[in-house]
Protein backbone atom coordinates (compact mmCIF):
# COMPACT_ATOMS: atom_id res chain seq x y z
CA UNK A 1 0.00 0.00 0.00
CA UNK A 2 1.19 3.35 -0.70
CA UNK A 3 1.97 6.28 1.78
CA UNK A 4 -0.99 8.49 -0.19
CA UNK A 5 -3.57 5.43 0.62
CA UNK A 6 -2.55 4.61 3.85
CA UNK A 7 -2.59 7.91 4.97
CA UNK A 8 -6.51 8.87 4.04
CA UNK A 9 -7.77 5.56 5.82
CA UNK A 10 -5.79 6.53 8.96
CA UNK A 11 -8.51 8.16 10.39
CA UNK A 12 -10.99 5.36 9.51
CA UNK A 13 -8.61 2.83 11.42
CA UNK A 14 -8.58 5.49 14.44
CA UNK A 15 -12.34 5.54 13.57
CA UNK A 16 -13.08 1.76 13.70
CA UNK A 17 -14.48 2.23 10.13
CA UNK A 18 -12.53 0.27 8.07
CA UNK A 19 -13.33 -3.47 7.08
CA UNK A 20 -10.86 -6.42 8.55
CA UNK A 21 -9.10 -6.45 5.06
CA UNK A 22 -8.51 -2.71 4.89
CA UNK A 23 -7.55 -2.38 8.38
CA UNK A 24 -4.75 -5.33 8.12
CA UNK A 25 -3.20 -3.77 5.31
CA UNK A 26 -3.10 -0.06 6.62
CA UNK A 27 -1.77 -1.53 9.68
CA UNK A 28 0.89 -3.54 7.92
CA UNK A 29 2.01 -0.65 5.88
CA UNK A 30 2.27 1.76 9.01
CA UNK A 31 4.56 -0.70 10.39
CA UNK A 32 6.85 -0.78 7.81
CA UNK A 33 6.80 2.82 6.95
CA UNK A 34 8.19 5.74 9.65
CA UNK A 35 6.10 8.63 8.79
CA UNK A 36 2.66 7.21 8.59
CA UNK A 37 3.51 5.58 12.04
CA UNK A 38 4.24 9.00 13.37
CA UNK A 39 1.24 10.02 11.77
CA UNK A 40 -1.24 7.18 13.09
CA UNK A 41 0.17 7.88 16.70
CA UNK A 42 -0.65 11.81 16.30
CA UNK A 43 -4.25 10.95 15.02
CA UNK A 44 -4.25 8.35 18.61
CA UNK A 45 -2.80 10.72 20.68
CA UNK A 46 -5.73 13.57 19.57
CA UNK A 47 -8.29 11.33 20.28
CA UNK A 48 -7.03 10.08 23.59
CA UNK A 49 -6.74 13.50 24.71
CA UNK A 50 -10.32 14.08 23.26
CA UNK A 51 -11.70 11.26 24.83
CA UNK A 52 -10.00 11.68 28.25
CA UNK A 53 -9.27 15.16 28.91
CA UNK A 54 -12.12 17.48 27.78
CA UNK A 55 -14.60 18.25 30.27
CA UNK A 56 -17.40 16.99 29.85
CA UNK A 57 -20.61 18.84 30.86
CA UNK A 58 -23.61 16.91 32.43
CA UNK A 59 -26.92 18.26 33.30
CA UNK A 60 -27.29 21.24 35.99
CA UNK A 61 -29.10 19.74 38.84
CA UNK A 62 -32.68 19.99 38.63
CA UNK A 63 -32.68 20.36 34.67
CA UNK A 64 -34.46 16.66 34.65
CA UNK A 65 -37.43 17.59 37.21
CA UNK A 66 -37.80 21.51 35.63
CA UNK A 67 -38.05 19.45 32.13
CA UNK A 68 -40.50 16.98 33.92
CA UNK A 69 -42.26 19.22 34.63
CA UNK A 70 -42.49 21.19 31.57
CA UNK A 71 -43.61 18.15 29.40
CA UNK A 72 -47.41 18.09 29.48
CA UNK A 73 -49.50 15.76 31.16
CA UNK A 74 -52.63 16.25 30.83
CA UNK A 75 -54.30 13.20 33.34
CA UNK A 76 -52.64 13.94 36.80
CA UNK A 77 -55.32 15.50 38.94
CA UNK A 78 -54.25 18.71 40.07
CA UNK A 79 -53.57 18.59 43.35
CA UNK A 80 -50.43 16.80 42.69
CA UNK A 81 -49.21 19.10 39.75
CA UNK A 82 -49.39 22.43 41.92
CA UNK A 83 -46.50 21.96 44.16
CA UNK A 84 -44.17 21.89 41.15
CA UNK A 85 -44.09 25.41 40.95
CA UNK A 86 -43.73 25.90 44.18
CA UNK A 87 -40.19 27.64 44.90
CA UNK A 88 -39.15 24.53 47.24
CA UNK A 89 -38.66 22.63 43.62
CA UNK A 90 -36.14 24.92 42.89
CA UNK A 91 -33.62 23.35 44.55
CA UNK A 92 -30.17 25.09 44.24
CA UNK A 93 -27.32 23.76 42.79
CA UNK A 94 -25.77 20.65 45.58
CA UNK A 95 -22.99 18.68 43.62
CA UNK A 96 -25.26 15.67 45.21
CA UNK A 97 -28.32 16.15 42.51
CA UNK A 98 -28.07 14.21 38.78
CA UNK A 99 -29.41 14.65 36.15
CA UNK A 100 -31.29 11.54 36.46
CA UNK A 101 -31.16 7.96 38.10
CA UNK A 102 -29.02 5.13 36.73
CA UNK A 103 -32.66 4.31 34.33
CA UNK A 104 -31.23 0.82 32.63
CA UNK A 105 -32.98 1.27 29.54
CA UNK A 106 -32.46 -2.99 28.87
CA UNK A 107 -34.61 -3.77 31.64
CA UNK A 108 -37.79 -1.76 29.61
CA UNK A 109 -37.07 -4.68 27.27
CA UNK A 110 -37.15 -7.17 29.80
CA UNK A 111 -40.00 -5.93 32.05
CA UNK A 112 -42.15 -8.80 30.52
CA UNK A 113 -42.37 -12.24 32.35
CA UNK A 114 -42.53 -12.51 36.11
CA UNK A 115 -39.35 -13.01 37.71
CA UNK A 116 -37.81 -14.93 40.73
CA UNK A 117 -36.85 -12.77 44.09
CA UNK A 118 -33.22 -13.26 43.39
CA UNK A 119 -33.47 -11.37 40.10
CA UNK A 120 -35.43 -8.44 42.41
CA UNK A 121 -32.37 -8.63 44.47
CA UNK A 122 -29.43 -8.30 41.69
CA UNK A 123 -31.83 -5.66 40.28
CA UNK A 124 -32.01 -3.86 43.18
CA UNK A 125 -28.08 -4.01 44.01
CA UNK A 126 -27.56 -3.53 40.29
CA UNK A 127 -29.25 0.00 40.67
CA UNK A 128 -28.69 0.94 44.36
CA UNK A 129 -24.83 0.41 43.09
CA UNK A 130 -25.93 2.79 39.63
CA UNK A 131 -26.82 5.44 42.17
CA UNK A 132 -24.38 5.68 44.11
CA UNK A 133 -22.15 6.50 41.03
CA UNK A 134 -21.78 10.14 40.81
CA UNK A 135 -24.18 12.20 40.09
CA UNK A 136 -26.77 9.71 39.94
CA UNK A 137 -27.99 9.83 43.80
CA UNK A 138 -31.45 11.93 43.18
CA UNK A 139 -33.53 13.30 40.76
CA UNK A 140 -35.14 15.34 43.55
CA UNK A 141 -32.68 16.54 46.43
CA UNK A 142 -34.59 17.78 49.60
CA UNK A 143 -34.50 16.50 53.33
CA UNK A 144 -38.40 17.97 53.37
CA UNK A 145 -40.82 14.82 52.89
CA UNK A 146 -43.55 17.33 52.19
CA UNK A 147 -41.71 17.50 48.65
CA UNK A 148 -40.24 14.00 47.91
CA UNK A 149 -43.63 12.48 48.42
CA UNK A 150 -45.52 14.27 45.88
CA UNK A 151 -42.51 14.52 43.39
CA UNK A 152 -42.50 10.68 43.34
CA UNK A 153 -46.66 10.07 43.93
CA UNK A 154 -47.09 12.63 40.62
CA UNK A 155 -44.62 10.14 38.20
CA UNK A 156 -45.89 7.05 39.66
CA UNK A 157 -48.33 5.05 40.44
CA UNK A 158 -47.22 4.23 44.22
CA UNK A 159 -47.13 7.16 46.61
CA UNK A 160 -44.37 5.27 49.25
CA UNK A 161 -43.98 5.85 52.95
CA UNK A 162 -41.32 8.79 52.97
CA UNK A 163 -40.43 10.21 55.97
CA UNK A 164 -36.94 12.08 57.19
CA UNK A 165 -35.75 10.00 59.98
CA UNK A 166 -33.16 12.60 60.95
CA UNK A 167 -33.69 12.15 64.62
CA UNK A 168 -33.22 8.48 64.45
CA UNK A 169 -29.97 9.10 62.88
CA UNK A 170 -30.80 8.19 58.84
CA UNK A 171 -31.31 11.51 57.53
CA UNK A 172 -33.87 12.09 54.62
CA UNK A 173 -31.81 12.99 51.27
CA UNK A 174 -33.90 12.89 48.05
CA UNK A 175 -36.14 10.97 46.14
CA UNK A 176 -35.63 9.50 42.19
CA UNK A 177 -37.55 7.91 39.50
CA UNK A 178 -36.01 4.16 38.95
CA UNK A 179 -36.55 1.38 37.34
CA UNK A 180 -36.63 -2.21 38.95
CA UNK A 181 -37.02 -5.51 37.31
CA UNK A 182 -39.66 -4.55 35.34
CA UNK A 183 -41.11 -2.31 37.43
CA UNK A 184 -41.16 1.82 37.50
CA UNK A 185 -40.01 2.68 40.97
CA UNK A 186 -39.80 5.17 43.67
CA UNK A 187 -36.52 5.05 44.96
CA UNK A 188 -36.42 7.32 48.41
CA UNK A 189 -32.73 7.80 48.93
CA UNK A 190 -31.49 8.38 52.99
CA UNK A 191 -27.85 8.58 55.09
CA UNK A 192 -26.77 6.88 57.81
CA UNK A 193 -23.36 7.91 58.76
CA UNK A 194 -21.44 8.04 55.80
CA UNK A 195 -23.77 5.06 53.95
CA UNK A 196 -26.50 5.56 51.63
CA UNK A 197 -29.16 3.64 51.67
CA UNK A 198 -31.60 3.01 48.84
CA UNK A 199 -35.52 2.18 49.89
CA UNK A 200 -37.30 1.23 46.70
CA UNK A 201 -40.51 0.76 46.26
CA UNK A 202 -43.34 -0.06 43.77
CA UNK A 203 -46.38 -0.77 43.44
CA UNK A 204 -47.94 -4.29 43.81
CA UNK A 205 -51.69 -3.87 44.13
CA UNK A 206 -54.03 -6.50 45.96
CA UNK A 207 -51.29 -8.46 46.94
CA UNK A 208 -50.83 -9.29 51.28
CA UNK A 209 -49.08 -7.48 53.17
CA UNK A 210 -45.71 -9.63 54.82
CA UNK A 211 -42.97 -9.31 57.45
CA UNK A 212 -39.22 -8.51 57.30
CA UNK A 213 -37.28 -10.75 55.34
CA UNK A 214 -33.42 -9.96 55.70
CA UNK A 215 -30.68 -11.32 52.76
CA UNK A 216 -27.30 -10.28 52.19
CA UNK A 217 -26.03 -10.42 48.89
CA UNK A 218 -22.63 -9.26 47.18
CA UNK A 219 -21.80 -7.41 50.36
CA UNK A 220 -24.87 -5.24 50.84
CA UNK A 221 -27.82 -5.83 53.11
CA UNK A 222 -31.36 -6.14 51.86
CA UNK A 223 -34.66 -5.73 54.30
CA UNK A 224 -38.18 -6.39 51.73
CA UNK A 225 -41.42 -6.41 53.04
CA UNK A 226 -44.97 -5.55 51.30
CA UNK A 227 -47.29 -3.58 52.67
CA UNK A 228 -50.46 -1.80 51.81
CA UNK A 229 -50.15 -3.02 48.19
CA UNK A 230 -46.38 -1.69 48.12
CA UNK A 231 -43.02 -3.70 48.27
CA UNK A 232 -40.55 -2.16 49.68
CA UNK A 233 -36.59 -3.09 49.55
CA UNK A 234 -33.95 -1.33 51.73
CA UNK A 235 -30.71 -1.74 50.28
CA UNK A 236 -27.58 -0.51 51.63
CA UNK A 237 -23.68 -1.30 52.75
CA UNK A 238 -24.64 -0.45 56.34
CA UNK A 239 -25.05 -3.23 59.31
CA UNK A 240 -28.02 -5.75 58.95
CA UNK A 241 -28.78 -4.53 62.46
CA UNK A 242 -29.35 -1.29 61.28
CA UNK A 243 -30.97 -1.92 58.32
CA UNK A 244 -33.49 -3.66 60.27
CA UNK A 245 -34.07 -0.95 62.67
CA UNK A 246 -34.05 1.45 59.26
CA UNK A 247 -36.67 -0.75 57.93
CA UNK A 248 -39.08 -0.96 61.10
CA UNK A 249 -38.89 3.25 61.22
CA UNK A 250 -40.29 3.38 57.68
CA UNK A 251 -42.76 0.70 58.06
CA UNK A 252 -43.80 2.50 60.90
CA UNK A 253 -44.68 5.38 59.14
CA UNK B 1 -54.21 6.63 30.99
CA UNK B 2 -52.84 7.24 27.52
CA UNK B 3 -50.88 10.67 27.65
CA UNK B 4 -49.65 9.04 30.87
CA UNK B 5 -47.92 6.04 29.98
CA UNK B 6 -46.48 8.12 26.62
CA UNK B 7 -44.96 10.24 28.99
CA UNK B 8 -43.51 8.08 31.35
CA UNK B 9 -42.27 5.84 28.14
CA UNK B 10 -40.34 9.22 27.13
CA UNK B 11 -38.84 10.11 30.23
CA UNK B 12 -37.54 6.83 30.49
CA UNK B 13 -36.22 6.86 27.61
CA UNK B 14 -34.87 10.42 27.05
CA UNK B 15 -33.84 11.15 30.74
CA UNK B 16 -31.21 8.89 30.57
CA UNK B 17 -29.85 10.64 27.46
CA UNK B 18 -30.32 14.01 29.79
CA UNK B 19 -26.25 14.40 30.40
CA UNK B 20 -25.35 13.47 26.90
CA UNK B 21 -28.24 16.21 25.25
CA UNK B 22 -26.91 18.75 27.95
CA UNK B 23 -22.78 18.26 27.22
CA UNK B 24 -23.73 18.78 23.28
CA UNK B 25 -25.95 21.71 23.94
CA UNK B 26 -22.85 23.43 26.06
CA UNK B 27 -20.10 22.73 23.86
CA UNK B 28 -22.78 24.07 21.01
CA UNK B 29 -24.12 27.03 22.75
CA UNK B 30 -20.70 27.88 24.87
CA UNK B 31 -22.69 28.64 28.67
CA UNK B 32 -24.96 26.62 30.70
CA UNK B 33 -28.17 29.32 30.49
CA UNK B 34 -28.43 28.58 26.52
CA UNK B 35 -27.21 25.01 26.79
CA UNK B 36 -30.38 24.75 29.67
CA UNK B 37 -32.83 26.40 27.02
CA UNK B 38 -31.57 24.67 24.18
CA UNK B 39 -32.14 21.19 26.09
CA UNK B 40 -35.61 22.22 27.08
CA UNK B 41 -37.03 23.14 23.56
CA UNK B 42 -34.89 19.97 22.01
CA UNK B 43 -36.71 17.72 24.91
CA UNK B 44 -40.44 19.56 24.46
CA UNK B 45 -39.83 19.21 20.68
CA UNK B 46 -38.88 15.08 21.43
CA UNK B 47 -41.63 15.20 23.32
CA UNK B 48 -44.09 16.51 20.73
CA UNK B 49 -42.48 14.23 17.59
CA UNK B 50 -41.84 11.15 20.15
CA UNK B 51 -44.43 9.14 17.75
CA UNK B 52 -42.27 9.83 14.96
CA UNK B 53 -39.69 7.71 16.28
CA UNK B 54 -39.18 4.88 14.38
CA UNK B 55 -37.20 3.06 16.92
CA UNK B 56 -33.81 3.17 16.11
CA UNK B 57 -31.58 4.19 18.90
CA UNK B 58 -33.12 6.40 20.42
CA UNK B 59 -29.72 8.71 21.62
CA UNK B 60 -28.70 9.37 18.09
CA UNK B 61 -32.84 10.44 17.45
CA UNK B 62 -32.47 12.60 20.43
CA UNK B 63 -29.14 14.19 19.89
CA UNK B 64 -30.53 15.45 16.58
CA UNK B 65 -33.16 17.19 17.92
CA UNK B 66 -31.01 18.63 20.34
CA UNK B 67 -28.26 19.71 17.30
CA UNK B 68 -31.23 21.20 15.50
CA UNK B 69 -32.46 22.99 18.43
CA UNK B 70 -29.53 24.74 19.09
CA UNK B 71 -29.51 25.87 15.42
CA UNK B 72 -32.72 27.68 15.86
CA UNK B 73 -32.03 29.05 19.08
CA UNK B 74 -28.76 30.31 17.33
CA UNK B 75 -30.54 31.48 14.27
CA UNK B 76 -33.18 33.26 16.33
CA UNK B 77 -31.08 34.69 18.59
CA UNK B 78 -28.45 35.92 16.11
CA UNK B 79 -26.33 34.06 18.21
CA UNK B 80 -22.10 34.73 17.24
CA UNK B 81 -21.91 30.68 17.76
CA UNK B 82 -23.66 30.35 14.74
CA UNK B 83 -20.23 30.17 12.36
CA UNK B 84 -20.80 28.19 9.18
CA UNK B 85 -18.16 26.88 7.50
CA UNK B 86 -18.26 29.34 4.48
CA UNK B 87 -17.40 32.28 7.19
CA UNK B 88 -14.37 30.95 8.46
CA UNK B 89 -11.78 32.36 8.08
CA UNK B 90 -10.10 31.09 4.94
CA UNK B 91 -6.99 32.00 6.34
CA UNK B 92 -7.06 29.77 9.59
CA UNK B 93 -8.56 26.84 8.57
CA UNK B 94 -7.68 26.27 4.65
CA UNK B 95 -10.64 24.23 2.61
CA UNK B 96 -8.22 22.38 0.34
CA UNK B 97 -5.39 21.26 3.02
CA UNK B 98 -6.61 17.68 3.59
CA UNK B 99 -2.96 16.21 4.17
CA UNK B 100 -0.83 16.77 7.82
CA UNK B 101 1.39 18.16 5.99
CA UNK B 102 5.60 17.58 7.18
CA UNK B 103 5.60 15.94 10.52
CA UNK B 104 6.81 18.34 12.94
CA UNK B 105 10.05 18.66 14.28
CA UNK B 106 10.12 17.27 17.76
CA UNK B 107 7.12 15.03 17.43
CA UNK B 108 6.87 14.33 21.21
CA UNK B 109 6.54 17.74 22.12
CA UNK B 110 3.38 17.82 19.62
CA UNK B 111 1.60 14.52 20.95
CA UNK B 112 -1.52 15.98 22.40
CA UNK B 113 -1.53 13.05 25.34
CA UNK B 114 0.07 15.81 27.94
CA UNK B 115 -2.81 18.75 26.88
CA UNK B 116 -4.78 19.78 29.94
CA UNK B 117 -8.66 19.97 29.86
CA UNK B 118 -8.30 24.18 29.80
CA UNK B 119 -6.17 23.89 27.32
CA UNK B 120 -7.95 21.65 25.29
CA UNK B 121 -11.38 23.40 26.48
CA UNK B 122 -10.29 26.97 24.57
CA UNK B 123 -9.06 25.12 21.94
CA UNK B 124 -12.20 23.64 21.23
CA UNK B 125 -14.02 26.96 21.49
CA UNK B 126 -12.08 28.36 19.09
CA UNK B 127 -13.29 25.92 16.11
CA UNK B 128 -15.69 26.41 14.13
CA UNK B 129 -19.28 24.91 15.12
CA UNK B 130 -19.32 22.67 12.56
CA UNK B 131 -15.88 21.35 13.76
CA UNK B 132 -16.59 20.92 17.15
CA UNK B 133 -19.99 19.48 16.86
CA UNK B 134 -18.47 16.50 14.35
CA UNK B 135 -15.46 15.56 17.07
CA UNK B 136 -17.71 16.19 19.74
CA UNK B 137 -19.94 13.35 18.35
CA UNK B 138 -17.48 11.11 17.37
CA UNK B 139 -15.04 11.41 20.07
CA UNK B 140 -17.53 11.90 23.06
CA UNK B 141 -20.59 10.42 22.11
CA UNK B 142 -18.77 7.58 20.31
CA UNK B 143 -20.91 7.82 17.15
CA UNK B 144 -20.15 6.17 13.77
CA UNK B 145 -19.99 8.13 10.37
CA UNK B 146 -23.58 7.46 9.93
CA UNK B 147 -25.07 8.24 13.46
CA UNK B 148 -22.99 11.27 12.99
CA UNK B 149 -24.47 11.68 9.23
CA UNK B 150 -27.95 11.13 10.58
CA UNK B 151 -27.49 13.76 13.57
CA UNK B 152 -25.63 16.45 11.37
CA UNK B 153 -27.95 15.45 8.62
CA UNK B 154 -24.91 15.62 5.71
CA UNK B 155 -23.47 12.51 3.82
CA UNK B 156 -21.62 10.07 5.15
CA UNK B 157 -18.82 11.35 2.73
CA UNK B 158 -19.11 14.88 4.18
CA UNK B 159 -18.74 13.77 7.79
CA UNK B 160 -15.27 12.10 6.71
CA UNK B 161 -13.29 14.83 5.40
CA UNK B 162 -14.88 17.25 8.04
CA UNK B 163 -13.50 15.72 10.63
CA UNK B 164 -10.54 15.65 8.72
CA UNK B 165 -10.49 19.22 8.58
CA UNK B 166 -11.74 19.56 12.23
CA UNK B 167 -8.56 17.75 13.75
CA UNK B 168 -6.55 19.33 11.04
CA UNK B 169 -7.69 22.64 12.63
CA UNK B 170 -7.39 21.83 16.42
CA UNK B 171 -3.94 20.40 15.32
CA UNK B 172 -2.79 23.37 14.21
CA UNK B 173 -4.43 25.35 16.84
CA UNK B 174 -2.20 22.65 19.03
CA UNK B 175 1.02 22.97 17.49
CA UNK B 176 0.37 27.58 17.55
CA UNK B 177 -0.34 26.82 21.28
CA UNK B 178 3.32 24.50 21.36
CA UNK B 179 4.89 27.57 19.34
CA UNK B 180 3.55 30.04 21.63
CA UNK B 181 4.92 28.34 24.73
CA UNK B 182 8.02 27.66 23.45
CA UNK B 183 8.59 31.59 22.70
CA UNK B 184 7.92 32.10 26.04
CA UNK B 185 10.46 30.09 27.49
CA UNK B 186 13.05 31.94 25.09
Amino acid sequence: MQCDRARRLLPQLIDSALGPLHGLMVTRHVTHCAACSAHLEELQSMQAAIRSNLPYHRAPPGLAARIGAMLPREDVPTPSRSWLRMPAFAFGGSGLAGALAGVALTLLVVGGGRSSGDAVVQSVIGDHVRSMMADHLTDVLTSDQHTVKPWLSARLDVSPAVRDLKDDGFPLIGGRLDYVDGHPAAAVVYRHAKHIINLFAWASPGKPDTGFRHETHQGFNIVTWRSGGITYYAVSDVEAEQLAEFAKLVAAT
Amino acid sequence: MVQHDRKRRFELLALPHLDAAFNLARWLAGNTADAEDVVQEAYLRAYRYFDAWQGGNFRVWLLTIVRNSFFTWAKENRSSRLVFHAETPAGDFPETETTWGMPPRDPEALLMQRIDSQTLSRLMERLPTEYREVLLLREVEDLAYKEIAEVTGVPIGTVMSRLARARLALRKLWFGEVEAEAGNAV
